[in-house]
Protein backbone atom coordinates (compact mmCIF):
# COMPACT_ATOMS: atom_id res chain seq x y z
CA UNK A 1 0.00 0.00 0.00
CA UNK A 2 1.27 3.76 -1.17
CA UNK A 3 -0.20 6.41 -0.23
CA UNK A 4 -0.64 9.01 -2.29
CA UNK A 5 -2.17 12.66 -2.01
CA UNK A 6 -4.47 14.61 -4.38
CA UNK A 7 -5.07 17.97 -4.84
CA UNK A 8 -7.98 19.73 -5.75
CA UNK A 9 -6.56 22.26 -8.60
CA UNK A 10 -10.17 24.00 -8.51
CA UNK A 11 -9.75 24.78 -4.51
CA UNK A 12 -6.06 25.17 -4.62
CA UNK A 13 -5.16 28.88 -3.60
CA UNK A 14 -1.86 28.23 -3.90
CA UNK A 15 -1.13 29.64 -0.17
CA UNK A 16 1.81 26.96 0.73
CA UNK A 17 1.11 25.89 3.83
CA UNK A 18 1.69 22.44 2.61
CA UNK A 19 5.17 23.35 1.55
CA UNK A 20 5.79 24.82 4.71
CA UNK A 21 4.81 21.62 6.66
CA UNK A 22 6.04 19.12 4.07
CA UNK A 23 8.92 20.75 2.23
CA UNK A 24 9.98 17.42 0.46
CA UNK A 25 7.00 16.50 -0.82
CA UNK A 26 5.42 19.95 -1.78
CA UNK A 27 6.75 22.67 -3.81
CA UNK A 28 4.88 25.69 -5.54
CA UNK A 29 6.72 25.83 -8.60
CA UNK A 30 7.46 29.46 -10.40
CA UNK A 31 4.06 29.28 -11.54
CA UNK A 32 2.77 29.06 -8.49
CA UNK A 33 0.93 25.57 -9.25
CA UNK A 34 1.25 22.99 -6.71
CA UNK A 35 3.43 20.35 -7.80
CA UNK A 36 3.87 17.02 -4.95
CA UNK A 37 6.16 14.52 -4.62
CA UNK A 38 6.36 10.84 -2.85
CA UNK A 39 4.60 11.52 0.00
CA UNK A 40 8.00 10.24 1.93
CA UNK A 41 7.34 11.91 5.59
CA UNK A 42 3.84 10.06 6.18
CA UNK A 43 3.44 12.16 9.41
CA UNK A 44 4.36 15.55 8.13
CA UNK A 45 2.17 14.93 4.78
CA UNK A 46 -0.74 13.91 7.23
CA UNK A 47 -0.32 17.93 9.10
CA UNK A 48 -0.21 19.02 5.64
CA UNK A 49 -3.15 18.09 4.43
CA UNK A 50 -4.86 19.30 7.83
CA UNK A 51 -3.18 22.47 7.68
CA UNK A 52 -4.14 23.87 3.83
CA UNK A 53 -5.97 26.50 4.27
CA UNK A 54 -8.46 25.85 1.62
CA UNK A 55 -9.33 21.69 2.19
CA UNK A 56 -7.70 21.03 -1.50
CA UNK A 57 -5.26 18.14 -0.37
CA UNK A 58 -6.79 14.58 0.37
CA UNK A 59 -4.20 11.77 1.50
CA UNK A 60 -5.56 8.14 -0.06
CA UNK A 61 -3.55 4.96 0.89
CA UNK B 1 5.79 46.41 34.13
CA UNK B 2 4.16 43.65 35.83
CA UNK B 3 0.45 44.24 35.96
CA UNK B 4 -1.79 41.59 36.95
CA UNK B 5 -3.68 40.39 33.71
CA UNK B 6 -7.06 40.28 35.64
CA UNK B 7 -10.26 39.28 33.82
CA UNK B 8 -13.06 40.89 35.32
CA UNK B 9 -15.65 38.43 35.88
CA UNK B 10 -18.12 37.84 33.10
CA UNK B 11 -20.78 37.10 34.89
CA UNK B 12 -20.41 40.56 36.14
CA UNK B 13 -21.38 41.56 32.26
CA UNK B 14 -24.67 43.14 31.73
CA UNK B 15 -25.29 41.98 28.18
CA UNK B 16 -28.54 44.08 27.26
CA UNK B 17 -26.05 47.02 28.00
CA UNK B 18 -22.92 46.20 25.36
CA UNK B 19 -22.51 47.60 22.10
CA UNK B 20 -20.26 46.68 19.73
CA UNK B 21 -20.57 49.09 17.61
CA UNK B 22 -19.97 51.95 19.97
CA UNK B 23 -16.45 52.95 19.49
CA UNK B 24 -15.31 53.34 23.43
CA UNK B 25 -16.10 49.84 24.01
CA UNK B 26 -12.60 49.14 21.58
CA UNK B 27 -10.59 51.18 23.67
CA UNK B 28 -11.10 49.44 26.68
CA UNK B 29 -8.60 47.25 28.06
CA UNK B 30 -8.72 43.64 26.41
CA UNK B 31 -9.22 41.72 29.66
CA UNK B 32 -12.63 43.75 29.81
CA UNK B 33 -13.69 42.99 25.84
CA UNK B 34 -12.55 39.32 26.56
CA UNK B 35 -14.86 39.19 29.59
CA UNK B 36 -18.10 40.55 27.33
CA UNK B 37 -17.04 38.00 24.47
CA UNK B 38 -17.06 35.45 27.02
CA UNK B 39 -20.49 36.13 27.81
CA UNK B 40 -21.77 36.40 24.22
CA UNK B 41 -20.21 33.11 23.33
CA UNK B 42 -21.44 31.27 25.94
CA UNK B 43 -25.70 32.91 25.88
CA UNK B 44 -25.54 34.98 22.89
CA UNK B 45 -23.34 33.05 20.09
CA UNK B 46 -25.44 35.56 17.12
CA UNK B 47 -26.06 38.34 19.06
CA UNK B 48 -27.49 40.96 16.96
CA UNK B 49 -26.62 44.87 17.13
CA UNK B 50 -27.74 47.77 15.03
CA UNK B 51 -24.67 48.90 12.68
CA UNK B 52 -22.33 51.80 13.49
CA UNK B 53 -23.43 55.28 11.88
CA UNK B 54 -20.86 55.97 9.60
CA UNK B 55 -21.19 59.74 7.49
CA UNK B 56 -23.13 59.83 3.94
CA UNK B 57 -23.76 55.82 4.25
CA UNK B 58 -27.18 54.46 4.84
CA UNK B 59 -27.10 52.19 7.64
CA UNK B 60 -28.03 48.35 7.13
CA UNK B 61 -30.67 46.10 9.27
CA UNK B 62 -27.68 45.21 11.56
CA UNK B 63 -25.30 42.34 11.93
CA UNK B 64 -24.80 39.05 14.09
CA UNK B 65 -21.37 38.69 16.10
CA UNK B 66 -20.42 35.45 15.98
CA UNK B 67 -17.95 34.30 18.84
CA UNK B 68 -17.54 31.11 18.55
CA UNK B 69 -14.70 28.72 16.85
CA UNK B 70 -17.10 26.00 14.73
CA UNK B 71 -19.51 28.90 13.79
CA UNK B 72 -16.38 31.46 12.38
CA UNK B 73 -15.11 28.18 10.51
CA UNK B 74 -18.35 27.06 9.39
CA UNK B 75 -18.95 30.59 7.98
CA UNK B 76 -15.31 30.75 6.33
CA UNK B 77 -15.17 26.98 4.77
CA UNK B 78 -18.85 28.05 2.65
CA UNK B 79 -18.18 30.79 0.78
CA UNK B 80 -21.01 30.13 -1.61
CA UNK B 81 -23.46 30.51 1.34
CA UNK B 82 -21.34 33.36 2.74
CA UNK B 83 -20.28 35.96 0.73
CA UNK B 84 -17.41 38.61 0.58
CA UNK B 85 -18.19 40.38 -2.25
CA UNK B 86 -20.84 42.37 -0.65
CA UNK B 87 -17.97 43.90 1.62
CA UNK B 88 -15.87 41.78 4.40
CA UNK B 89 -14.32 45.14 5.85
CA UNK B 90 -16.81 46.99 6.39
CA UNK B 91 -20.08 46.44 8.24
CA UNK B 92 -22.34 48.64 6.22
CA UNK B 93 -23.10 48.16 2.21
CA UNK B 94 -20.29 50.94 0.81
CA UNK B 95 -20.97 51.92 -2.65
CA UNK B 96 -19.30 48.56 -4.66
CA UNK B 97 -17.05 50.93 -6.48
CA UNK B 98 -15.29 51.73 -3.68
CA UNK B 99 -15.45 48.10 -1.69
CA UNK B 100 -13.70 46.59 -4.13
CA UNK B 101 -11.72 49.41 -4.61
CA UNK B 102 -10.25 49.11 -0.82
CA UNK B 103 -11.07 46.02 -0.33
CA UNK B 104 -9.55 44.23 -3.41
CA UNK B 105 -9.64 40.75 -3.63
CA UNK B 106 -10.91 40.75 0.27
CA UNK B 107 -14.14 41.89 -1.17
CA UNK B 108 -14.76 39.62 -4.09
CA UNK B 109 -16.17 36.00 -4.57
CA UNK B 110 -14.59 33.65 -6.58
CA UNK B 111 -14.82 32.97 -10.05
CA UNK B 112 -12.73 35.92 -9.47
CA UNK B 113 -11.10 36.27 -6.48
CA UNK B 114 -9.92 32.62 -7.49
CA UNK B 115 -8.48 34.61 -10.80
CA UNK B 116 -6.60 37.45 -9.10
CA UNK B 117 -5.63 35.35 -6.09
CA UNK B 118 -3.78 32.72 -8.21
CA UNK B 119 -2.07 35.59 -9.89
CA UNK B 120 -1.04 37.12 -6.31
CA UNK B 121 -0.15 33.95 -4.90
CA UNK B 122 2.87 33.21 -7.54
CA UNK B 123 4.74 36.56 -5.49
CA UNK B 124 3.90 34.58 -2.18
CA UNK B 125 5.52 31.29 -2.35
CA UNK B 126 7.60 30.13 0.14
CA UNK B 127 10.53 29.77 -2.12
CA UNK B 128 10.08 33.57 -3.29
CA UNK B 129 9.90 34.19 0.68
CA UNK B 130 12.39 32.44 1.22
CA UNK B 131 14.43 34.41 -0.42
CA UNK B 132 13.71 37.03 1.35
CA UNK B 133 14.50 35.82 5.02
CA UNK B 134 18.21 37.76 4.82
CA UNK B 135 16.29 40.77 4.18
CA UNK B 136 13.69 40.34 6.94
CA UNK B 137 17.17 39.46 9.06
CA UNK B 138 18.54 43.00 7.79
CA UNK B 139 15.89 45.07 8.45
CA UNK B 140 14.91 44.07 11.87
CA UNK B 141 18.74 44.33 12.83
CA UNK B 142 18.89 47.70 11.10
CA UNK B 143 15.36 48.71 13.33
CA UNK B 144 16.57 47.23 16.48
CA UNK B 145 19.96 49.12 16.13
CA UNK B 146 18.30 52.01 15.87
CA UNK B 147 15.83 51.94 18.16
CA UNK B 148 19.43 51.47 20.71
CA UNK B 149 20.64 55.00 18.90
CA UNK B 150 17.33 56.52 19.46
CA UNK B 151 17.70 55.69 23.58
CA UNK B 152 20.92 56.39 23.73
CA UNK B 153 20.84 59.81 22.39
CA UNK B 154 17.56 60.74 24.08
CA UNK B 155 16.99 60.03 27.88
CA UNK B 156 16.94 56.02 27.59
CA UNK B 157 13.17 55.44 26.43
CA UNK B 158 12.03 54.62 23.24
CA UNK B 159 7.93 54.12 21.96
CA UNK B 160 7.76 50.48 21.03
CA UNK B 161 5.13 51.04 17.79
CA UNK B 162 7.10 54.11 16.24
CA UNK B 163 10.65 52.68 16.65
CA UNK B 164 9.83 49.00 17.00
CA UNK B 165 7.20 47.56 15.50
CA UNK B 166 5.97 50.23 13.12
CA UNK B 167 9.78 50.01 10.73
CA UNK B 168 9.70 46.71 10.70
CA UNK B 169 6.73 46.22 8.47
CA UNK B 170 6.56 48.98 6.75
CA UNK B 171 10.15 48.75 5.40
CA UNK B 172 9.91 44.51 4.49
CA UNK B 173 6.72 45.06 2.55
CA UNK B 174 8.17 48.67 0.81
CA UNK B 175 11.67 46.66 -0.18
CA UNK B 176 8.95 43.92 -1.61
CA UNK B 177 6.94 45.94 -3.99
CA UNK B 178 10.43 48.33 -4.29
CA UNK B 179 8.81 51.55 -3.00
CA UNK B 180 11.31 54.60 -3.25
CA UNK B 181 12.78 55.63 0.35
CA UNK B 182 11.11 58.92 -0.14
CA UNK B 183 7.65 57.66 -0.56
CA UNK B 184 7.52 55.56 3.05
CA UNK B 185 6.52 57.90 5.37
CA UNK B 186 3.69 58.88 3.44
CA UNK B 187 2.39 54.76 2.74
CA UNK B 188 3.13 54.71 6.59
CA UNK B 189 0.81 57.86 7.19
CA UNK B 190 -2.26 56.79 4.85
CA UNK B 191 -2.06 53.10 5.46
CA UNK B 192 -2.44 54.58 8.98
CA UNK B 193 -5.43 56.72 8.15
CA UNK B 194 -7.26 53.59 5.97
CA UNK B 195 -7.08 51.49 8.88
CA UNK B 196 -7.92 53.80 11.55
CA UNK B 197 -11.16 52.83 12.28
CA UNK B 198 -12.15 56.63 12.09
CA UNK B 199 -9.95 56.57 15.76
CA UNK B 200 -10.18 60.52 16.32
CA UNK B 201 -6.58 60.94 16.98
CA UNK B 202 -5.90 60.12 13.43
CA UNK B 203 -9.52 60.77 11.55
CA UNK B 204 -9.86 64.69 13.62
CA UNK B 205 -13.29 65.35 11.95
CA UNK B 206 -15.38 61.84 11.78
CA UNK B 207 -18.26 63.46 9.30
CA UNK B 208 -14.96 63.74 7.19
CA UNK B 209 -13.39 60.46 7.32
CA UNK B 210 -14.66 59.34 3.98
CA UNK B 211 -12.83 62.03 2.49
CA UNK B 212 -9.62 61.44 4.79
CA UNK B 213 -10.25 57.37 3.47
CA UNK B 214 -11.10 58.55 -0.09
CA UNK B 215 -7.87 61.20 0.19
CA UNK B 216 -5.29 58.31 0.90
CA UNK B 217 -6.63 55.64 -1.52
CA UNK B 218 -6.08 58.33 -4.16
CA UNK B 219 -2.06 59.44 -3.18
CA UNK B 220 -1.30 54.99 -3.07
CA UNK B 221 -3.35 54.72 -6.08
CA UNK B 222 -1.25 58.18 -7.47
CA UNK B 223 2.01 56.65 -6.51
CA UNK B 224 0.70 52.76 -7.94
CA UNK B 225 0.53 54.25 -11.30
CA UNK B 226 3.82 55.92 -11.22
CA UNK B 227 5.35 52.68 -10.12
CA UNK B 228 3.50 50.52 -12.75
CA UNK B 229 4.40 53.04 -15.60
CA UNK B 230 8.39 52.60 -14.53
CA UNK B 231 7.82 48.86 -14.25
CA UNK B 232 6.75 48.20 -17.50
CA UNK B 233 9.60 50.36 -18.94
CA UNK B 234 12.40 49.04 -16.64
CA UNK B 235 11.20 45.76 -15.50
CA UNK B 236 13.19 44.89 -11.56
CA UNK B 237 13.07 42.26 -9.25
CA UNK B 238 10.69 42.76 -6.99
CA UNK B 239 6.38 42.38 -6.88
CA UNK B 240 5.16 45.43 -8.38
CA UNK B 241 7.20 44.07 -11.55
CA UNK B 242 5.23 40.64 -10.89
CA UNK B 243 1.99 42.10 -10.69
CA UNK B 244 2.02 44.17 -14.14
CA UNK B 245 3.56 41.74 -15.89
CA UNK B 246 2.32 38.08 -14.36
CA UNK B 247 -0.19 36.36 -16.39
CA UNK B 248 -2.59 33.63 -15.60
CA UNK B 249 -4.53 31.41 -18.36
CA UNK B 250 -3.38 34.26 -20.95
CA UNK B 251 -5.10 37.05 -18.35
CA UNK B 252 -3.72 39.88 -16.61
CA UNK B 253 -4.47 42.06 -13.87
CA UNK B 254 -6.27 45.18 -15.25
CA UNK B 255 -4.99 49.16 -13.93
CA UNK B 256 -7.41 48.78 -11.25
CA UNK B 257 -6.91 45.62 -10.16
CA UNK B 258 -3.60 46.55 -9.49
CA UNK B 259 -4.21 49.76 -7.77
CA UNK B 260 -6.39 48.07 -5.21
CA UNK B 261 -4.51 44.83 -4.55
CA UNK B 262 -1.16 47.23 -3.84
CA UNK B 263 -2.93 49.01 -1.61
CA UNK B 264 -4.33 45.90 -0.10
CA UNK B 265 -1.07 44.64 0.66
CA UNK B 266 0.85 48.48 1.77
CA UNK B 267 -2.46 48.47 4.20
CA UNK B 268 -2.45 44.87 5.15
CA UNK B 269 1.05 43.98 5.06
CA UNK B 270 1.73 46.97 7.52
CA UNK B 271 -1.38 47.35 10.27
CA UNK B 272 -1.20 43.92 11.10
CA UNK B 273 1.89 42.99 11.77
CA UNK B 274 2.82 46.09 13.25
CA UNK B 275 0.16 45.25 15.99
CA UNK B 276 1.34 41.79 16.40
CA UNK B 277 4.82 42.91 17.33
CA UNK B 278 3.51 45.47 19.50
CA UNK B 279 0.88 43.87 21.75
CA UNK B 280 3.36 40.75 21.41
CA UNK B 281 5.87 43.08 23.41
CA UNK B 282 3.52 44.30 26.19
CA UNK B 283 2.14 40.79 26.28
CA UNK B 284 6.04 39.68 26.73
CA UNK B 285 5.90 42.60 29.07
CA UNK B 286 2.76 41.24 31.36
CA UNK B 287 4.25 37.69 31.05
CA UNK B 288 7.84 37.52 31.70
CA UNK B 289 8.08 33.83 32.60
CA UNK B 290 6.83 33.20 29.08
CA UNK B 291 9.48 36.08 28.02
CA UNK B 292 12.24 34.32 29.65
CA UNK B 293 11.42 31.19 28.58
CA UNK B 294 11.79 32.03 24.79
CA UNK B 295 14.71 34.15 25.48
CA UNK B 296 16.11 31.24 26.53
CA UNK B 297 14.94 28.91 23.73
CA UNK B 298 14.95 29.51 20.08
CA UNK B 299 13.28 26.03 19.19
CA UNK B 300 10.37 27.65 20.91
CA UNK B 301 9.89 30.34 18.14
CA UNK B 302 7.46 27.99 16.18
CA UNK B 303 4.64 27.88 18.52
CA UNK B 304 5.11 31.19 20.37
CA UNK B 305 4.24 32.92 17.29
CA UNK B 306 1.29 31.75 16.63
CA UNK B 307 0.34 32.02 20.24
CA UNK B 308 1.50 35.92 19.79
CA UNK B 309 -0.89 35.82 16.92
CA UNK B 310 -3.69 34.20 18.93
CA UNK B 311 -3.42 36.11 21.59
CA UNK B 312 -3.44 39.91 19.90
CA UNK B 313 -5.80 39.01 16.75
CA UNK B 314 -4.49 42.22 15.00
CA UNK B 315 -7.82 42.10 12.94
CA UNK B 316 -10.59 42.16 14.94
CA UNK B 317 -13.34 40.77 12.17
CA UNK B 318 -14.00 40.34 8.86
CA UNK B 319 -17.84 40.16 7.27
CA UNK B 320 -19.47 37.80 5.30
CA UNK B 321 -22.98 38.23 4.00
CA UNK B 322 -25.71 35.07 3.48
CA UNK B 323 -26.16 34.72 0.15
CA UNK B 324 -29.22 32.58 0.71
CA UNK B 325 -31.56 31.51 4.16
CA UNK B 326 -28.85 30.09 5.35
CA UNK B 327 -28.41 27.55 9.41
CA UNK B 328 -26.17 27.84 11.79
CA UNK B 329 -25.44 25.26 14.52
CA UNK B 330 -29.30 24.45 14.30
CA UNK B 331 -30.27 28.57 13.91
CA UNK B 332 -31.89 29.88 11.14
CA UNK B 333 -31.13 33.06 9.14
CA UNK B 334 -33.10 34.79 6.30
CA UNK B 335 -30.60 35.64 2.99
CA UNK B 336 -28.69 39.01 3.52
CA UNK B 337 -28.00 38.59 7.02
CA UNK B 338 -24.66 39.76 7.91
CA UNK B 339 -22.24 37.95 10.46
CA UNK B 340 -18.53 39.79 11.65
CA UNK B 341 -16.61 36.91 12.60
CA UNK B 342 -14.79 37.73 15.54
CA UNK B 343 -11.60 36.66 15.37
CA UNK B 344 -10.25 37.47 18.87
CA UNK B 345 -13.23 36.18 20.30
CA UNK B 346 -13.29 32.30 18.44
CA UNK B 347 -9.73 32.52 19.60
CA UNK B 348 -10.43 32.15 23.30
CA UNK B 349 -12.98 29.67 22.56
CA UNK B 350 -12.54 26.97 25.58
CA UNK B 351 -14.25 24.73 23.60
CA UNK B 352 -11.01 24.60 21.45
CA UNK B 353 -8.56 25.92 23.42
CA UNK B 354 -7.95 24.61 26.75
CA UNK B 355 -7.35 27.61 29.45
CA UNK B 356 -8.08 30.34 26.78
CA UNK B 357 -6.83 33.34 28.65
CA UNK B 358 -3.32 31.60 29.17
CA UNK B 359 -0.28 33.02 27.75
CA UNK B 360 1.20 29.89 26.72
CA UNK B 361 4.15 30.22 24.44
CA UNK B 362 4.57 26.01 23.69
CA UNK B 363 0.71 25.91 23.03
CA UNK B 364 0.32 23.31 20.60
CA UNK B 365 -2.03 22.31 18.67
CA UNK B 366 -3.51 26.00 18.50
CA UNK B 367 -5.88 26.12 15.63
CA UNK B 368 -6.31 29.89 15.82
CA UNK B 369 -8.44 31.87 13.38
CA UNK B 370 -5.68 34.97 13.58
CA UNK B 371 -5.10 34.76 10.09
CA UNK B 372 -8.80 33.96 9.05
CA UNK B 373 -10.17 30.66 9.17
CA UNK B 374 -10.07 27.96 6.68
CA UNK B 375 -11.98 29.09 3.59
CA UNK B 376 -10.65 31.14 0.20
CA UNK B 377 -9.80 34.01 2.01
CA UNK B 378 -7.16 32.82 4.21
CA UNK B 379 -4.52 35.60 4.72
CA UNK B 380 -1.93 35.64 1.81
CA UNK B 381 0.76 37.33 3.87
CA UNK B 382 0.40 34.06 6.65
CA UNK B 383 4.34 33.18 5.93
CA UNK B 384 5.61 36.86 5.55
CA UNK B 385 4.16 37.75 9.24
CA UNK B 386 4.98 34.63 10.77
CA UNK B 387 8.63 34.62 9.37
CA UNK B 388 8.90 38.78 10.26
CA UNK B 389 7.71 38.15 14.09
CA UNK B 390 9.43 35.23 14.64
CA UNK B 391 12.83 37.20 13.39
CA UNK B 392 11.59 40.39 15.11
CA UNK B 393 10.87 38.63 18.56
CA UNK B 394 14.74 36.87 17.96
CA UNK B 395 16.08 39.84 17.45
CA UNK B 396 14.70 41.76 20.48
CA UNK B 397 15.48 39.07 22.83
CA UNK B 398 18.98 38.57 21.32
CA UNK B 399 19.55 42.16 21.05
CA UNK B 400 17.34 44.45 23.38
CA UNK B 401 17.06 42.02 26.42
CA UNK B 402 16.95 45.03 28.67
CA UNK B 403 13.80 46.16 27.03
CA UNK B 404 11.18 47.92 29.50
CA UNK B 405 7.68 48.71 29.36
CA UNK B 406 7.19 51.45 31.24
CA UNK B 407 3.83 52.29 30.95
CA UNK B 408 -0.21 52.06 30.08
CA UNK B 409 -0.54 51.49 26.23
CA UNK B 410 -2.24 53.95 23.80
CA UNK B 411 -5.13 51.76 22.47
CA UNK B 412 -6.39 52.39 18.78
CA UNK B 413 -10.44 53.27 19.05
CA UNK B 414 -11.01 51.02 16.26
CA UNK B 415 -13.63 47.84 16.33
CA UNK B 416 -11.54 46.55 13.37
CA UNK B 417 -7.98 46.85 13.93
CA UNK B 418 -6.72 45.72 17.16
CA UNK B 419 -3.97 48.34 17.79
CA UNK B 420 -1.69 50.49 19.95
CA UNK B 421 -0.82 53.81 18.61
CA UNK B 422 1.77 54.29 21.76
CA UNK B 423 3.66 52.19 23.91
CA UNK B 424 6.09 53.48 25.91
CA UNK B 425 9.43 51.49 27.01
CA UNK B 426 13.07 51.84 28.07
CA UNK B 427 16.03 50.21 27.23
CA UNK B 428 17.83 50.24 30.69
CA UNK B 429 21.49 49.72 29.26
CA UNK B 430 21.33 52.89 27.27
Amino acid sequence: MTARVVVDREVCMSAGVCELEAPGVFELDADGRLQVGEPTDLAAVETAVRACPTGALQLLD
Amino acid sequence: MSTPTLHPDPDAVDLDAVDLSDRVFWGAPPQQRHAVFDRLRRDRPFAFFAEPVVPFIEPGAGYHAVTRHADVAAISSQPALFSSGAGAVSIADMPPDMNEFYGSLISMDDPRHGKIRRIVAKAFTPRVLEQLVGSVQAVVDDVVARARRTAADGDGTIDVVRDLAAPIPLRVICDMMGIPEDDRAMVLRHSTVILSGGDPELVQDEALMVTAFLAAGEELAGLMARLAAQRHAHPADDLTTALVSTEVDGERLTRQEIASFFILLLVAGNETTRNAISQGVLALSEHPVERDRWAADPGLTRTAVEEVVRWTSPITWMRRTATQDVELSGQRFPAGSKFLLFYGAANRDPAVFPDPHRFDLSRDPNPHVGFGSRGPHFCLGAHLARREIGVAFRAFADQLPDLEVIGPPARLQSSFVNGLKRLPARLTEA
